[in-house]
């Protein structure tokens, strides 16, 4: 017992395993959610399984597997993998500005989330020219636009000013 | 010699100036929508049908049909160059395609992708022409037992897609078929995990997780370093972009099993042309020399998904051309589009309307020509995309993804899906959970359960019905072979390595 | 000279003065018009939409253009709550079908009930038949009862949702006659002729242009027809009332509405357009080629016609022990 919390106490192997003990817990509390639910579904139905039968064995599933991994996590051995947090922190913040653009969608339209979304990546991410930011955010904006809003008559979430 | 008379008619049809252009019309609009994501052939040709009422229905057939194909052809494009899908037939591609243009192979990617597609859509026609009234009853007695059974092989898949970790291949692959479950139960009109809204009523829609999992994730990941250098490898000379003989020697089988299979599980009514790739990648990898090399780059892991999505397009036309019977949503357009025109599908159109069908077969191989003409000399021109500088390409793929998905059903809350599995994937990514068997489980879950339950009601609650027939049994004993195969190989390696030991 | 002229211009301006509201409150459309169904492209409502709006602009009747927009998902729910939140839009239309009544009654998430929107008018009736393979010892609907009354619960029947109108069908013939069969749902039209030709389920209600083919080809047989009459192109198949089963016959509809809150001008423009619409030759062959019966209706008749269908549907649901939510 006191040798697992050693194993798992050694610095270079935390992150890792950090990260993997979490999706581990994750996992398992979302494989409980998902028994919880399709108990909620009636498990027979007229002839057979019923609407809760397929979704209460999937939660089984997720539960056991995702207890497996939490022990091997607990005996992992010399595999050790390096995350590092500047690469972490920056797909999570493009994935952010992503999520931003889409909220912005139905307010300012397509084109204008979009363009700045790509400032934001040229300019921020890849710490290119506030210039070179501009060109090609106004650059692939307009081409989508006209490619799919004009030319195929593909409908894009348009603000109030059409685009 | 019937055959033969046949065939002469339909060329004669095909090989009209005006059936010529339109048969082109078609396969380069449909290569078009094959490249885009989410765009697909079902929302194209129904756009298209008022135009076809100026035409002359054989014509305008052959131009749809022409969207159909063609479509399968431009769908490995994206998927190979940029790991977005640009079908659901195309995400197996993504898998070995885009490793390979990550090592610099983009072009013979690209490239058997196009001659397998071409083999196995010639090899599609050639079953129609040949092999279509027997094939279609054949395919009649797939009941729900025989798709259970065969969702089951499909599943056993997941056994040579897990890579390293077994647990997490299983976890994802619970994953992809709860996923296939959100939605309305079919039987009792219950709604599971909908969270109360009404968007999830319908389920959640494949291409809208393959493309987040797949083509979001792979932005993400990529984006965790500043661009500096190009990392992907766009050699020079046309010799480098083309396949090599080494390339199509190693895809002899791959053609086969991807015709093979792909036609037959077109002849499937409701087995559609992602099925069909799974299983032939599946099939390839498990008769492999090579099985530990698949999505690391392998070229056969182009080739047989590929082949396979391009067989079941002549596949698919066999029960509706014979039986009037569509198998999947493009060919109920098509079948629409007939009823329109005047024709009544059935299992007499072939004999009164000869003109229509062999002039259909014959446009097809014309097609089939046209596109592998148009696509190979294209492919360095598309491999030329790689050179694109990382800042632009990385925000074009993420345009292209959300204006993909918004042309699936114009809702915003796709796009939303979209960023969640975009973060799904990252994180699967970077915790070497393997997507493939997640995309199976979805792709695969909701006939699994299907079939299941439908071959439950129809021998009301007899497990029995599943192995009654021969097909099915013979399917299941299948997939436990195939099962098998991996514990054996370990075996054989643990039993070696406790020789070596010894030694 | 001068009074008649005087007199003349009063009755003109007059004759303005009250042609000015009428020609003011006419609408007429100015943008192109959406058309909202809830299934997605080659969907039976989307083709239906589309081939209506095909003729539409052929005849001339309307001077926009009118754009389908496909907002499928949870049955109608989604469509329907999209034409709801765009209250007092002018420039659209949707068109409805019988899911569009049942739908809200048995999905919680499904809001929007019919009457919240603005019915315009009914167009077609489908009507239904019954059919088997053509080698199976059924010549009648009586042999198929006897034969599921003998052995309860092993006959098969293959059709769509528990909520559609092919269960609705077996469950009223069930209540009337005592006879209990399997209903197996197949979410496509093909695996259902399928698995009927396959000899995997024994019978399906299926409409008339979907049976027609394989009837001329031998492979079908047409044992009764689910309407009040016979139906012409099948004039030798007695009705299920004829064939002494008394049951409600359950119509699936086919018809136009509006969001809420439109204008009476508005709801006028169409009911003219498609009075016109019915008229028309071409509307005419549509219906004898697909084989549907003119439902027209509108105005009050057609409110009354959504009244009585939620009841009839819900009573029948509930029988049926299919949960009802609303």
């Amino acid at each position: 017992m006191w040798f697992l919390l050693w194993l798992k106490s050694s610095p270079v192997m935390v992150f890792y395993g950090k990260g993997e003990l979490l999706a581990a817990i994750v996992l398992m509390s979302f494989g409980s959610f998902v028994i919880y639910e399709a108990r909620g579904l009636p498990y027979h139905s007229e002839f057979g399984p019923g609407p809760g039968f397929f979704p209460l064995w999937i939660g089984i599933g997720i539960v056991g597997c995702s207890l497996v991994m939490l022990c091997a996590n607990f005996f992992r051995g010399g595999e050790v993998i390096e995350v590092s947090r500047v690469e972490l922190v920056r797909a999570l913040s493009a994935w952010l500005a992503f999520v931003l653009a889409i909220a912005l969608m139905p307010l300012i339209g397509f084109g204008l989330s979009f363009g700045l979304l790509t400032a934001f990546l040229v300019l921020v991410l890849d710490r290119r020219s506030p210039w070179l930011a501009i060109g090609v955010a106004l650059g692939l904006a307009l081409t989508f636009h006209l490619v799919f809003a004009v030319a195929l008559g593909v409908s894009l979430p348009a603000g109030p000013w059409g685009f | 010699m019937e055959a033969l008379s046949n065939i002469v008619l339909g060329f004669s049809i095909a090989l009209t100036p005006a059936n010529l252009s339109w048969c082109f019309v078609g396969v380069v609009l449909g290569t078009i929508i094959g490249v885009l994501p989410g765009l697909g052939p079902p929302a194209t040709i129904a756009l298209l049908l008022p135009l076809t009422f100026k035409m002359d229905p054989t014509t305008a057939m052959i131009m749809l049909a022409g969207i159909y194909y063609g479509a399968k052809y431009g769908g490995s494009t994206t998927s190979i160059l940029l790991n977005v899908p640009g079908e659901s037939a195309s995400v197996v591609t993504c898998l070995d395609g885009y490793q390979l243009a990550r090592q610099g192979r983009a072009g013979p990617a690209l490239g058997i992708a196009a001659i397998s597609s071409f083999i196995a859509g010639t090899f599609g026609v050639l079953g129609l022409m040949f092999i279509a009234p027997p094939v279609a009853k054949f395919a009649l007695r797939f009941g729900p037992p025989e798709y259970f059974a065969l969702m089951v092989l499909g599943l056993t898949m997941v056994v040579f897609l897990t890579g390293r970790s077994v647990a997490r291949g299983i976890l994802a692959t619970l994953f992809g078929l709860w996923l296939a479950g959100v939605g309305t139960d079919v039987f009792t009109a219950e709604s599971r995990f909908t969270f109360g809204r009404k968007e999830l009523l319908g389920g959640i829609d494949f291409i809208v997780v393959s493309i987040g999992l797949f083509a979001i994730a792979e932005v993400l990941i990529n984006l965790e370093s500043q661009s500096g250098a190009e990392i992907f490898k766009v050699p020079k000379g046309l010799r480098n972009l083309l396949p090599t003989l080494q390339d199509l020697k190693d895809s002899r089988f791959a053609f086969l099993n991807g015709s093979v299979v792909g036609f037959f599980i077109g002849v499937l009514p409701g087995a559609g042309s992602t099925i069909a790739s799974f299983l032939s990648y599946g099939l390839e990898k498990a008769v492999s020399r090579r099985p530990e090399k698949f999505g690391t780059g392998v070229i056969e892991g182009v080739a047989a998904p590929e082949g396979a999505n391009n067989s079941e397009t002549g596949g698919a036309l066999v029960p509706l051309l014979t039986l009037g019977i569509p198998g999947s949503s493009t060919t109920a357009i098509l079948l629409a589009a007939l009823h329109l025109w005047g024709f009544r599908p059935g299992p007499l159109l072939i004999q009164e309307n000869p003109n229509l069908f062999w002039g259909l077969v014959a446009s097809m191989y014309i097609g089939n020509v046209m596109l592998l003409i148009l696509n190979l000399p294209l492919v360095p021109l598309f491999a030329q995309i790689l050179r694109v500088p990382y800042y632009v390409l990385y925000p074009g793929i993420l345009g292209v993804s959300i204006i993909g998905v918004y042309t699936v059903d114009n809702s915003l809350f796709d796009i939303w899906m979209l960023g969640i599995f975009g973060l799904l994937g990252y994180f699967m990514r970077k915790l070497d959970y393997p997507t493939a068997p997640l995309v199976l489980g979805m792709v695969l879950g909701q006939r699994l359960e299907l079939s299941l339950r439908q071959s439950l009601m129809m021998s009301q609650g007899q497990l029995s019905i599943l192995v009654a027939s021969p097909l099915a049994a013979g399917m299941l004993l299948f997939a436990a072979i195939l099962l098998l195969v991996p514990m054996l190989n370990w075996v054989r390696s643990w039993r070696v390595k406790a020789i070596e030991q010894e030694v | 000279m001068k009074r008649q002229q005087f007199h003349f211009t009063v009755a003109l301006l007059l004759g303005w003065v009250f042609a000015i509201p009428v020609i003011v409150c006419a609408f007429e459309p100015t943008k192109p018009v959406d058309v909202v169904v809830h299934t997605a492209p080659g969907g039976g409502s989307d083709l239906f939409a589309r081939a209506i709006a095909e003729m539409l602009q052929k005849e001339k009747l309307v001077s926009q253009r009118l754009l389908v927009v496909n907002k499928s998902g949870g049955g109608s729910a989604v469509a329907m709550s999209y034409l709801e939140e765009k209250k007092g839009d002018n420039h659209m239309i949707g068109f409805f079908t019988g899911v569009w009544v049942t739908n809200p009654l048995t999905t919680k998430e499904a809001t929007v009930m019919i009457k919240d929107l603005t019915p315009i008018v009914r167009l077609v009736l489908e009507p239904a038949v019954v059919a088997v393979k053509a080698d199976s010892p059924y010549k009648n609907m009586k042999d198929f009862i006897e034969a599921a009354k003998k052995s309860p619960g092993q006959l098969r029947q293959s059709g769509g949702s528990v909520t559609g109108r092919d269960n609705l069908v077996r469950l009223v013939i069930e209540k009337a006659t005592g006879a209990k069969w399997v209903f197996v749902s197949f979410p496509g039209g093909g695996e259902r002729i399928a698995n009927l030709l396959g000899g995997h389920v024994q019978m399906m209600v299926m409409e008339p242009q979907e049976a027609g083919e394989h009837i001329k080809a031998g492979n079908l047989r047409v044992i009764a027809a689910l309407t009040e009459k016979r139906l012409p192109s099948f004039a030798d198949v007695p009705t299920i009332k004829e064939q002494g089963i008394d049951v409600p016959i359950i119509p699936q509809a086919r018809g136009v509405l509006a969001p809420p809150g439109v204008g009476g001008d508005v709801v006028k423009y169409w009911d003219g357009v498609f009075g016109r619409f019915v008229k028309t030759p071409a509307w005419k062959k549509y219906l004898s080629d697909n084989q549907f019966e003119d439902g027209y209706l509108t105005g009050n008749g057609l409110n009354k016609f959504f009244d009585d269908l939620t009841v009839q549907m819900r009573d029948v649901l509930k029988e049926a022990g299919v949960k009802v939510v609303r």
